[in-house]
Protein backbone atom coordinates (compact mmCIF):
# COMPACT_ATOMS: atom_id res chain seq x y z
CA UNK A 1 0.00 0.00 0.00
CA UNK A 2 2.96 2.17 1.11
CA UNK A 3 4.10 1.97 -2.36
CA UNK A 4 1.11 3.10 -3.97
CA UNK A 5 0.88 6.13 -2.37
CA UNK A 6 4.98 7.04 -3.10
CA UNK A 7 4.39 6.13 -6.75
CA UNK A 8 0.59 8.43 -6.80
CA UNK A 9 2.79 10.86 -4.63
CA UNK A 10 5.40 10.80 -6.72
CA UNK A 11 3.04 10.96 -10.27
CA UNK A 12 1.19 14.27 -8.66
CA UNK A 13 3.92 16.24 -7.99
CA UNK A 14 5.20 15.88 -11.57
CA UNK A 15 2.20 18.03 -13.00
CA UNK A 16 1.57 21.48 -11.42
CA UNK A 17 -1.28 22.56 -9.20
CA UNK A 18 -2.66 24.86 -11.66
CA UNK A 19 -3.85 22.41 -14.06
CA UNK A 20 -6.06 20.74 -11.34
CA UNK A 21 -8.36 24.65 -11.69
CA UNK A 22 -11.40 24.47 -13.58
CA UNK A 23 -14.04 26.97 -14.30
CA UNK A 24 -16.23 28.57 -12.08
CA UNK A 25 -19.73 27.82 -12.71
CA UNK A 26 -23.07 29.90 -12.21
CA UNK A 27 -26.18 28.87 -12.86
CA UNK A 28 -28.89 31.15 -14.02
CA UNK A 29 -32.34 29.99 -12.89
CA UNK A 30 -35.81 32.01 -12.47
CA UNK A 31 -35.81 33.68 -9.16
CA UNK A 32 -39.73 33.11 -8.05
CA UNK A 33 -40.35 34.84 -3.74
CA UNK A 34 -36.81 35.41 -3.06
CA UNK A 35 -34.33 36.90 -0.22
CA UNK A 36 -33.40 40.33 0.20
CA UNK A 37 -29.91 41.38 1.97
CA UNK A 38 -30.11 45.07 2.97
CA UNK A 39 -27.93 47.29 5.41
CA UNK A 40 -25.47 50.08 6.08
CA UNK A 41 -21.37 50.40 6.32
CA UNK A 42 -19.38 52.21 8.81
CA UNK A 43 -16.35 53.26 9.91
CA UNK A 44 -15.20 53.08 13.19
CA UNK A 45 -12.99 56.39 13.07
CA UNK A 46 -13.57 59.32 11.07
CA UNK A 47 -11.26 59.51 8.02
CA UNK A 48 -9.86 62.43 6.39
CA UNK A 49 -9.91 62.54 2.56
CA UNK A 50 -6.31 63.15 1.48
CA UNK A 51 -5.30 65.20 -1.72
CA UNK A 52 -2.98 64.20 -3.91
CA UNK A 53 -0.06 66.68 -5.27
CA UNK A 54 0.67 66.69 -8.95
CA UNK A 55 3.74 67.45 -10.36
CA UNK A 56 3.62 67.74 -13.78
CA UNK A 57 6.90 67.62 -15.59
CA UNK A 58 7.89 69.82 -18.81
CA UNK A 59 7.05 68.93 -22.07
CA UNK A 60 8.72 70.07 -25.29
CA UNK A 61 6.09 73.51 -25.37
CA UNK A 62 5.04 75.20 -21.92
CA UNK A 63 1.39 75.10 -24.38
CA UNK A 64 1.83 71.39 -23.27
CA UNK A 65 2.50 71.72 -19.99
CA UNK A 66 -0.12 74.00 -19.47
CA UNK A 67 -3.14 71.88 -21.10
CA UNK A 68 -2.44 68.99 -18.40
CA UNK A 69 -1.67 70.93 -15.41
CA UNK A 70 -5.33 72.71 -16.54
CA UNK A 71 -6.55 69.81 -17.43
CA UNK A 72 -5.81 67.74 -14.02
CA UNK A 73 -5.14 69.84 -10.88
CA UNK A 74 -8.33 71.25 -10.03
CA UNK A 75 -7.60 72.24 -6.50
CA UNK A 76 -4.29 73.90 -5.85
CA UNK A 77 -1.32 71.58 -5.88
CA UNK A 78 -3.83 68.85 -7.02
CA UNK A 79 -6.33 66.63 -6.58
CA UNK A 80 -9.21 65.37 -4.04
CA UNK A 81 -8.51 62.06 -3.49
CA UNK A 82 -12.52 61.02 -3.27
CA UNK A 83 -11.39 58.08 -1.59
CA UNK A 84 -12.77 58.63 2.48
CA UNK A 85 -16.37 59.61 1.00
CA UNK A 86 -18.04 59.48 4.62
CA UNK A 87 -21.19 61.10 6.59
CA UNK A 88 -21.46 63.04 9.82
CA UNK A 89 -22.32 59.90 10.93
CA UNK A 90 -19.36 57.58 10.14
CA UNK A 91 -21.07 56.28 6.68
CA UNK A 92 -19.00 55.22 4.28
CA UNK A 93 -19.79 55.69 0.40
CA UNK A 94 -18.47 53.44 -3.02
CA UNK A 95 -17.94 50.20 -0.77
CA UNK A 96 -18.43 47.53 -2.57
CA UNK A 97 -20.65 44.85 -1.76
CA UNK A 98 -20.66 41.56 -2.74
CA UNK A 99 -21.62 37.48 -2.45
CA UNK A 100 -18.76 35.26 -2.72
CA UNK A 101 -20.29 31.82 -2.63
CA UNK A 102 -23.32 32.50 -5.12
CA UNK A 103 -23.62 29.49 -7.12
CA UNK A 104 -27.01 29.48 -8.31
CA UNK A 105 -29.91 32.31 -8.97
CA UNK A 106 -31.05 35.21 -10.97
CA UNK A 107 -29.18 35.96 -14.62
CA UNK A 108 -26.77 38.44 -15.03
CA UNK A 109 -28.40 41.70 -16.38
CA UNK A 110 -26.89 42.58 -19.76
CA UNK A 111 -25.47 46.33 -18.79
CA UNK A 112 -22.82 47.84 -19.93
CA UNK A 113 -20.21 49.98 -18.14
CA UNK A 114 -18.77 52.64 -18.62
CA UNK A 115 -15.57 54.42 -17.27
CA UNK A 116 -14.82 57.97 -18.90
CA UNK A 117 -11.49 59.42 -18.25
CA UNK A 118 -11.88 62.99 -17.13
CA UNK A 119 -10.06 65.82 -15.54
CA UNK A 120 -7.81 62.78 -15.17
CA UNK A 121 -9.53 60.71 -12.80
CA UNK A 122 -11.49 57.70 -13.85
CA UNK A 123 -15.39 58.50 -13.31
CA UNK A 124 -16.94 56.16 -11.92
CA UNK A 125 -14.59 55.59 -8.99
CA UNK A 126 -15.93 52.39 -8.59
CA UNK A 127 -17.81 50.27 -10.80
CA UNK A 128 -20.04 47.18 -11.66
CA UNK A 129 -19.57 45.14 -14.97
CA UNK A 130 -21.04 41.92 -15.50
CA UNK A 131 -19.50 39.18 -17.68
CA UNK A 132 -20.33 39.01 -21.35
CA UNK A 133 -21.57 42.62 -21.60
CA UNK A 134 -19.54 45.45 -22.71
CA UNK A 135 -16.62 48.29 -21.24
CA UNK A 136 -17.36 51.80 -22.86
CA UNK A 137 -13.84 53.42 -21.79
CA UNK A 138 -13.99 57.05 -22.95
CA UNK A 139 -11.49 60.36 -22.99
CA UNK A 140 -12.74 62.86 -22.07
CA UNK A 141 -9.64 64.80 -22.07
CA UNK A 142 -7.05 66.44 -24.56
CA UNK A 143 -4.25 64.02 -23.36
CA UNK A 144 -3.24 60.69 -23.66
CA UNK A 145 -4.51 58.61 -21.43
CA UNK A 146 -4.48 54.70 -21.08
CA UNK A 147 -7.13 52.26 -19.14
CA UNK A 148 -5.14 49.73 -18.35
CA UNK A 149 -7.50 46.72 -16.32
CA UNK A 150 -5.44 44.10 -14.25
CA UNK A 151 -7.58 41.25 -12.27
CA UNK A 152 -6.41 41.66 -8.51
CA UNK A 153 -4.80 38.64 -7.68
CA UNK A 154 -3.80 37.23 -4.10
CA UNK A 155 -0.35 38.74 -3.33
CA UNK A 156 -1.41 42.42 -4.67
CA UNK A 157 -0.19 40.71 -8.08
CA UNK A 158 -2.54 41.77 -10.75
CA UNK A 159 -3.32 39.71 -13.97
CA UNK A 160 -3.78 42.27 -17.42
CA UNK A 161 -7.46 42.22 -18.39
CA UNK A 162 -6.61 44.91 -21.29
CA UNK A 163 -4.87 48.04 -21.70
CA UNK A 164 -6.26 50.61 -24.17
CA UNK A 165 -4.23 53.72 -25.38
CA UNK A 166 -6.84 57.15 -25.90
CA UNK A 167 -4.24 58.96 -27.27
CA UNK A 168 -7.27 61.43 -28.66
CA UNK A 169 -9.92 63.82 -26.86
CA UNK A 170 -13.31 62.28 -26.90
CA UNK A 171 -12.28 58.65 -28.41
CA UNK A 172 -14.43 55.71 -27.29
CA UNK A 173 -13.49 52.37 -27.07
CA UNK A 174 -15.42 49.43 -26.57
CA UNK A 175 -14.52 46.15 -25.23
CA UNK A 176 -16.66 42.75 -24.01
CA UNK A 177 -15.92 41.90 -20.82
CA UNK A 178 -14.48 38.22 -20.48
CA UNK A 179 -13.02 38.18 -17.43
CA UNK A 180 -14.83 37.74 -13.85
CA UNK A 181 -13.30 38.98 -10.57
CA UNK A 182 -12.57 42.33 -8.90
CA UNK A 183 -10.81 44.62 -11.12
CA UNK A 184 -8.42 47.24 -10.64
CA UNK A 185 -7.97 50.33 -13.17
CA UNK A 186 -5.37 52.92 -13.95
CA UNK A 187 -3.37 54.64 -16.07
CA UNK A 188 0.13 54.50 -16.90
CA UNK A 189 0.51 58.21 -17.68
CA UNK A 190 -1.21 59.34 -14.71
CA UNK A 191 -0.08 56.82 -11.76
CA UNK A 192 -2.43 58.43 -9.34
CA UNK A 193 -5.81 57.47 -11.31
CA UNK A 194 -7.49 54.29 -10.25
CA UNK A 195 -11.07 53.15 -10.01
CA UNK A 196 -12.15 49.53 -9.36
CA UNK A 197 -14.47 47.10 -11.31
CA UNK A 198 -16.35 44.57 -9.99
CA UNK A 199 -17.06 42.05 -12.47
CA UNK A 200 -19.77 39.77 -12.28
CA UNK A 201 -21.17 36.40 -13.61
CA UNK A 202 -23.86 37.32 -11.18
CA UNK A 203 -26.43 40.30 -10.01
CA UNK A 204 -25.70 40.12 -6.48
CA UNK A 205 -23.23 42.96 -6.27
CA UNK A 206 -24.06 46.52 -4.76
CA UNK A 207 -22.32 49.95 -3.92
CA UNK A 208 -23.23 51.38 -1.36
CA UNK A 209 -25.02 55.26 -1.39
CA UNK A 210 -23.63 57.96 0.62
CA UNK A 211 -25.28 57.23 3.50
CA UNK A 212 -23.49 53.70 3.08
CA UNK A 213 -27.08 51.73 2.51
CA UNK A 214 -26.91 48.86 0.36
CA UNK A 215 -29.29 46.04 -1.53
CA UNK A 216 -29.37 43.20 -3.05
CA UNK A 217 -32.60 41.66 -4.07
CA UNK A 218 -34.08 38.48 -5.60
CA UNK A 219 -31.49 35.65 -3.55
CA UNK A 220 -32.01 32.19 -3.35
CA UNK A 221 -32.67 31.18 -0.07
CA UNK A 222 -29.58 30.08 1.68
CA UNK A 223 -26.11 31.02 3.58
CA UNK A 224 -24.15 33.54 1.76
CA UNK A 225 -20.67 35.07 2.18
CA UNK A 226 -20.77 38.64 1.83
CA UNK A 227 -18.00 40.60 1.60
CA UNK A 228 -17.21 44.61 2.03
CA UNK A 229 -14.30 46.14 -0.15
CA UNK A 230 -13.09 49.46 0.02
CA UNK A 231 -9.72 50.78 -1.21
CA UNK A 232 -9.12 53.01 2.21
CA UNK A 233 -10.40 49.95 4.45
CA UNK A 234 -9.32 46.50 5.48
CA UNK A 235 -12.14 44.17 3.70
CA UNK A 236 -15.26 42.80 6.47
CA UNK A 237 -16.22 39.25 5.22
CA UNK A 238 -19.96 37.85 7.07
CA UNK A 239 -22.13 35.18 6.91
CA UNK A 240 -26.03 35.57 6.12
CA UNK A 241 -28.47 33.27 5.99
CA UNK A 242 -31.39 34.51 3.46
CA UNK A 243 -35.26 33.52 3.43
CA UNK A 244 -37.34 33.35 0.89
CA UNK A 245 -39.70 36.66 0.69
CA UNK A 246 -37.67 38.14 3.24
CA UNK A 247 -35.59 40.63 4.17
CA UNK A 248 -32.09 39.88 6.01
CA UNK A 249 -30.40 42.99 7.67
CA UNK A 250 -26.35 42.92 7.46
CA UNK A 251 -24.29 45.83 9.14
CA UNK A 252 -20.81 46.30 8.33
CA UNK A 253 -18.13 48.23 10.19
CA UNK A 254 -14.38 48.75 9.14
CA UNK A 255 -11.95 49.01 11.78
CA UNK A 256 -8.72 49.60 9.90
CA UNK A 257 -7.36 51.71 7.22
CA UNK A 258 -4.87 50.88 4.71
CA UNK A 259 -3.03 52.48 1.87
CA UNK A 260 -4.20 51.72 -1.69
CA UNK A 261 -1.04 51.65 -4.24
CA UNK A 262 -2.08 55.04 -6.05
CA UNK A 263 -0.57 56.91 -2.53
CA UNK A 264 2.11 55.65 -2.99
CA UNK B 1 -10.78 -17.58 -2.18
CA UNK B 2 -10.03 -16.96 1.08
CA UNK B 3 -7.14 -19.01 0.93
CA UNK B 4 -6.15 -17.10 -2.01
CA UNK B 5 -5.94 -13.68 -0.12
CA UNK B 6 -4.14 -15.45 2.49
CA UNK B 7 -1.36 -17.13 1.13
CA UNK B 8 -0.83 -13.86 -1.69
CA UNK B 9 -1.44 -11.23 1.50
CA UNK B 10 1.63 -9.96 1.13
CA UNK B 11 1.83 -9.66 -3.23
CA UNK B 12 -1.52 -7.01 -2.48
CA UNK B 13 0.43 -4.33 -2.62
CA UNK B 14 2.14 -5.33 -6.23
CA UNK B 15 -1.62 -6.20 -7.38
CA UNK B 16 -3.26 -3.26 -6.71
CA UNK B 17 -0.02 -1.39 -8.86
CA UNK B 18 -0.58 -3.75 -11.58
CA UNK B 19 -4.83 -2.92 -11.58
CA UNK B 20 -3.73 1.03 -10.95
CA UNK B 21 -0.80 0.94 -13.46
CA UNK B 22 -2.46 1.47 -16.89
CA UNK B 23 -4.71 3.87 -15.72
CA UNK B 24 -1.84 5.77 -13.93
CA UNK B 25 0.39 5.25 -17.41
CA UNK B 26 -2.72 6.30 -19.60
CA UNK B 27 -3.21 9.56 -17.45
CA UNK B 28 0.35 10.81 -18.67
CA UNK B 29 0.62 9.23 -21.98
CA UNK B 30 -2.97 10.27 -23.84
CA UNK B 31 -2.32 12.91 -26.00
CA UNK B 32 -4.84 15.16 -24.08
CA UNK B 33 -6.45 13.91 -20.71
CA UNK B 34 -9.25 15.55 -18.39
CA UNK B 35 -7.16 18.38 -17.47
CA UNK B 36 -5.52 18.83 -21.15
CA UNK B 37 -2.24 17.71 -20.03
CA UNK B 38 0.01 15.57 -22.02
CA UNK B 39 2.30 13.10 -21.32
CA UNK B 40 4.94 16.17 -22.49
CA UNK B 41 4.10 17.38 -18.94
CA UNK B 42 7.04 14.93 -17.87
CA UNK B 43 9.36 15.70 -20.66
CA UNK B 44 8.67 19.16 -19.67
CA UNK B 45 9.09 19.20 -16.07
CA UNK B 46 12.79 18.24 -16.93
CA UNK B 47 13.65 20.61 -19.40
CA UNK B 48 12.82 23.50 -17.02
CA UNK B 49 14.49 22.16 -14.29
CA UNK B 50 17.46 22.32 -16.64
CA UNK B 51 17.26 25.24 -18.34
CA UNK B 52 14.24 27.57 -16.99
CA UNK B 53 14.39 27.01 -13.13
CA UNK B 54 17.08 28.81 -12.60
CA UNK B 55 15.75 32.14 -13.47
CA UNK B 56 12.05 31.36 -13.50
CA UNK B 57 11.99 29.41 -10.09
CA UNK B 58 10.61 26.31 -9.03
CA UNK B 59 7.48 27.65 -8.78
CA UNK B 60 7.31 29.33 -12.24
CA UNK B 61 6.86 32.80 -10.38
CA UNK B 62 9.94 34.25 -11.70
CA UNK B 63 11.86 34.00 -8.14
CA UNK B 64 14.41 31.66 -9.45
CA UNK B 65 17.96 31.78 -7.76
CA UNK B 66 19.19 34.87 -10.02
CA UNK B 67 16.46 36.69 -9.12
CA UNK B 68 16.72 40.26 -10.55
CA UNK B 69 19.34 40.65 -13.38
CA UNK B 70 20.79 44.48 -14.35
CA UNK B 71 22.34 45.92 -18.03
CA UNK B 72 23.75 49.26 -18.70
CA UNK B 73 22.74 50.75 -21.55
CA UNK B 74 24.66 53.12 -23.77
CA UNK B 75 23.11 56.22 -22.76
CA UNK B 76 24.06 55.13 -19.05
CA UNK B 77 20.53 53.79 -17.63
CA UNK B 78 20.30 50.47 -15.36
CA UNK B 79 17.50 48.46 -16.51
CA UNK B 80 16.18 46.20 -13.89
CA UNK B 81 15.48 42.88 -15.41
CA UNK B 82 13.02 40.43 -13.77
CA UNK B 83 12.31 37.14 -14.84
CA UNK B 84 8.48 36.05 -16.01
CA UNK B 85 6.21 35.00 -13.58
CA UNK B 86 4.36 32.31 -14.77
CA UNK B 87 1.85 31.92 -12.36
CA UNK B 88 -0.23 34.88 -13.16
CA UNK B 89 -0.55 33.86 -16.75
CA UNK B 90 0.25 37.17 -18.70
CA UNK B 91 2.86 37.21 -21.57
CA UNK B 92 3.90 40.56 -22.84
CA UNK B 93 4.87 39.11 -26.67
CA UNK B 94 1.57 37.83 -28.45
CA UNK B 95 0.11 37.97 -31.82
CA UNK B 96 -3.39 38.10 -29.80
CA UNK B 97 -4.91 41.56 -28.95
CA UNK B 98 -4.62 42.84 -25.46
CA UNK B 99 -5.86 40.99 -22.29
CA UNK B 100 -5.63 37.80 -23.81
CA UNK B 101 -3.42 34.71 -23.89
CA UNK B 102 -1.02 34.41 -26.27
CA UNK B 103 -0.92 31.79 -29.01
CA UNK B 104 1.17 28.06 -28.16
CA UNK B 105 3.26 29.57 -31.37
CA UNK B 106 3.94 32.95 -29.62
CA UNK B 107 5.16 31.08 -26.45
CA UNK B 108 7.19 28.55 -28.66
CA UNK B 109 8.92 31.54 -30.75
CA UNK B 110 10.13 32.99 -27.07
CA UNK B 111 11.47 29.95 -26.42
CA UNK B 112 13.15 29.56 -29.64
CA UNK B 113 14.09 33.13 -30.31
CA UNK B 114 15.10 34.06 -26.94
CA UNK B 115 14.07 37.70 -25.50
CA UNK B 116 16.56 40.64 -26.79
CA UNK B 117 18.54 42.88 -24.71
CA UNK B 118 17.27 40.53 -21.45
CA UNK B 119 18.76 37.29 -20.07
CA UNK B 120 16.28 35.44 -22.27
CA UNK B 121 18.30 33.46 -24.42
CA UNK B 122 17.77 31.22 -27.61
CA UNK B 123 16.91 27.79 -27.11
CA UNK B 124 16.88 26.93 -31.20
CA UNK B 125 19.99 25.09 -30.74
CA UNK B 126 20.00 23.32 -27.47
CA UNK B 127 16.53 21.80 -27.35
CA UNK B 128 14.69 20.15 -29.53
CA UNK B 129 11.80 21.14 -31.34
CA UNK B 130 9.94 18.10 -29.06
CA UNK B 131 11.16 19.25 -25.77
CA UNK B 132 10.24 22.85 -26.57
CA UNK B 133 6.95 22.23 -27.47
CA UNK B 134 6.78 19.87 -23.89
CA UNK B 135 8.51 22.81 -22.04
CA UNK B 136 5.52 25.04 -23.28
CA UNK B 137 2.78 22.58 -22.01
CA UNK B 138 4.66 22.93 -18.36
CA UNK B 139 4.67 26.47 -18.49
CA UNK B 140 1.34 26.95 -19.24
CA UNK B 141 0.39 24.42 -16.75
CA UNK B 142 1.74 27.00 -13.46
CA UNK B 143 -1.24 29.29 -14.14
CA UNK B 144 -4.76 28.88 -14.00
CA UNK B 145 -5.61 31.60 -16.89
CA UNK B 146 -5.58 28.44 -19.16
CA UNK B 147 -8.48 26.67 -17.50
CA UNK B 148 -10.46 30.26 -17.16
CA UNK B 149 -10.10 31.68 -20.04
CA UNK B 150 -11.41 31.42 -23.71
CA UNK B 151 -8.68 31.53 -26.51
CA UNK B 152 -8.40 34.59 -28.92
CA UNK B 153 -7.20 34.88 -32.49
CA UNK B 154 -4.16 35.82 -33.46
CA UNK B 155 -3.71 39.24 -35.62
CA UNK B 156 -2.55 39.00 -38.62
CA UNK B 157 -0.41 41.32 -40.26
CA UNK B 158 0.06 42.56 -43.70
CA UNK B 159 2.79 44.36 -44.51
CA UNK B 160 2.08 46.96 -47.41
CA UNK B 161 5.16 48.06 -50.12
CA UNK B 162 6.51 50.98 -49.24
CA UNK B 163 7.49 50.15 -45.67
CA UNK B 164 11.44 51.26 -46.24
CA UNK B 165 10.98 54.53 -47.65
CA UNK B 166 11.42 58.31 -46.54
CA UNK B 167 8.28 59.10 -47.86
CA UNK B 168 6.19 56.34 -45.15
CA UNK B 169 8.99 57.47 -41.84
CA UNK B 170 7.92 60.96 -42.91
CA UNK B 171 4.43 60.80 -42.56
CA UNK B 172 5.29 58.35 -39.12
CA UNK B 173 6.86 61.28 -37.37
CA UNK B 174 3.60 62.77 -37.65
CA UNK B 175 2.21 59.62 -36.54
CA UNK B 176 4.29 59.64 -33.39
CA UNK B 177 3.58 62.61 -32.54
CA UNK B 178 -0.61 62.36 -32.62
CA UNK B 179 -0.20 59.16 -30.73
CA UNK B 180 1.64 60.54 -28.18
CA UNK B 181 4.15 58.02 -28.03
CA UNK B 182 7.08 61.14 -26.94
CA UNK B 183 4.87 61.03 -23.72
CA UNK B 184 6.80 57.42 -22.32
CA UNK B 185 9.60 57.33 -25.58
CA UNK B 186 10.56 60.96 -25.81
CA UNK B 187 10.80 63.45 -28.20
CA UNK B 188 13.89 61.87 -30.05
CA UNK B 189 12.95 58.49 -28.84
CA UNK B 190 15.22 57.46 -26.36
CA UNK B 191 12.66 56.21 -23.42
CA UNK B 192 12.91 59.84 -21.88
CA UNK B 193 9.54 61.56 -22.41
CA UNK B 194 7.79 63.56 -19.76
CA UNK B 195 6.04 60.44 -18.19
CA UNK B 196 9.12 57.69 -18.15
CA UNK B 197 10.07 58.05 -14.82
CA UNK B 198 6.37 57.37 -13.10
CA UNK B 199 6.24 54.06 -14.74
CA UNK B 200 5.86 50.41 -12.99
CA UNK B 201 4.62 47.52 -14.12
CA UNK B 202 1.45 45.13 -12.55
CA UNK B 203 4.40 43.56 -9.54
CA UNK B 204 5.01 47.03 -9.08
CA UNK B 205 8.12 47.07 -10.17
CA UNK B 206 9.69 50.38 -11.83
CA UNK B 207 10.12 49.88 -15.72
CA UNK B 208 11.23 51.52 -18.81
CA UNK B 209 9.97 52.78 -22.05
CA UNK B 210 12.34 51.59 -25.17
CA UNK B 211 15.01 53.50 -25.95
CA UNK B 212 14.60 53.26 -29.94
CA UNK B 213 17.90 53.88 -30.38
CA UNK B 214 19.37 50.31 -28.79
CA UNK B 215 17.90 49.32 -32.13
CA UNK B 216 16.91 45.78 -30.77
CA UNK B 217 13.22 45.75 -29.98
CA UNK B 218 12.79 42.83 -27.66
CA UNK B 219 10.63 40.60 -29.56
CA UNK B 220 12.45 41.06 -32.90
CA UNK B 221 13.01 44.13 -34.83
CA UNK B 222 11.24 43.08 -37.99
CA UNK B 223 8.44 45.54 -39.14
CA UNK B 224 5.60 42.77 -38.50
CA UNK B 225 7.10 42.77 -35.05
CA UNK B 226 7.00 47.02 -34.51
CA UNK B 227 3.43 46.64 -35.99
CA UNK B 228 2.21 43.78 -33.25
CA UNK B 229 4.19 45.12 -30.55
CA UNK B 230 2.22 48.89 -30.85
CA UNK B 231 -0.93 47.34 -31.60
CA UNK B 232 -1.60 44.92 -29.03
CA UNK B 233 0.49 46.27 -26.52
CA UNK B 234 2.52 44.44 -23.70
CA UNK B 235 0.12 43.51 -21.29
CA UNK B 236 1.33 43.58 -17.72
CA UNK B 237 3.60 46.68 -18.28
CA UNK B 238 2.45 50.63 -19.09
CA UNK B 239 2.47 50.12 -22.96
CA UNK B 240 -0.89 49.90 -24.10
CA UNK B 241 -2.76 48.52 -27.18
CA UNK B 242 -3.31 50.98 -29.67
CA UNK B 243 -5.84 48.89 -31.29
CA UNK B 244 -8.21 51.71 -31.59
CA UNK B 245 -6.39 53.83 -33.16
CA UNK B 246 -4.46 55.09 -35.35
CA UNK B 247 -5.38 53.66 -39.06
CA UNK B 248 -3.75 50.61 -40.68
CA UNK B 249 -2.21 53.01 -43.16
CA UNK B 250 -1.02 54.79 -40.67
CA UNK B 251 0.58 52.18 -38.32
CA UNK B 252 2.80 51.40 -41.45
CA UNK B 253 4.14 54.91 -41.23
CA UNK B 254 4.53 54.51 -37.58
CA UNK B 255 6.75 51.20 -38.47
CA UNK B 256 8.51 52.89 -40.83
CA UNK B 257 9.37 56.18 -38.40
CA UNK B 258 9.90 53.40 -35.89
CA UNK B 259 12.63 51.70 -38.06
CA UNK B 260 14.20 54.80 -38.71
CA UNK B 261 14.39 55.77 -34.94
CA UNK B 262 15.83 52.37 -34.38
CA UNK B 263 18.50 52.88 -37.25
CA UNK B 264 16.82 49.98 -39.08
CA UNK B 265 15.51 51.27 -42.11
CA UNK B 266 17.64 49.32 -44.51
CA UNK B 267 17.03 46.28 -43.04
CA UNK B 268 13.40 47.21 -43.11
CA UNK B 269 12.56 45.13 -45.79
Amino acid sequence: MKKILVFTLAVSLLIPAAAFAKRVKYEAVEVTNGGTISGKVSTTEKVKDPVISINVKAKETSEDAELERKTCITIPGGQQAMMYLVSGANEVKNVLVTIENVKKGKAAPQKDLEINNYRCRFEPLVGISYVKSKYIIKNSDPLLHNTNFGKMLKGGVKRAVFNLALPYKDQVIKKKNRVAGLIHVKCDAHPWMRAYVYSSRHPYVAITDAKGNFEIKDLLPGKYTVKFWHEGFEEVVKEIEVNGGGVSKLNATFTKTRKPAFMD
Amino acid sequence: MKGFFKKYRGMMPVFFLMLLSPALMATLQKTKDAYGLTHEIDTGKKVYQERCLICHGVEGNGKGPVDVVRRAEKTGRIIEIYSRDFTVGVFKFRSTPTGCLPTDDDILGTIADGIERSFMPSHKEVLSSEEREAVKEYIKAFSFRWEEEDPCDAITVKKPEGVDSPAFAEKGKMVYKEMKCWECHGYQGVGDGPKADDLKDDWGKQIRPFDFTTGALKRGSSPENVYITFTTGLDGTGMPAYEDSPSEEDRWHLVAYTLKLMKLKGRAE
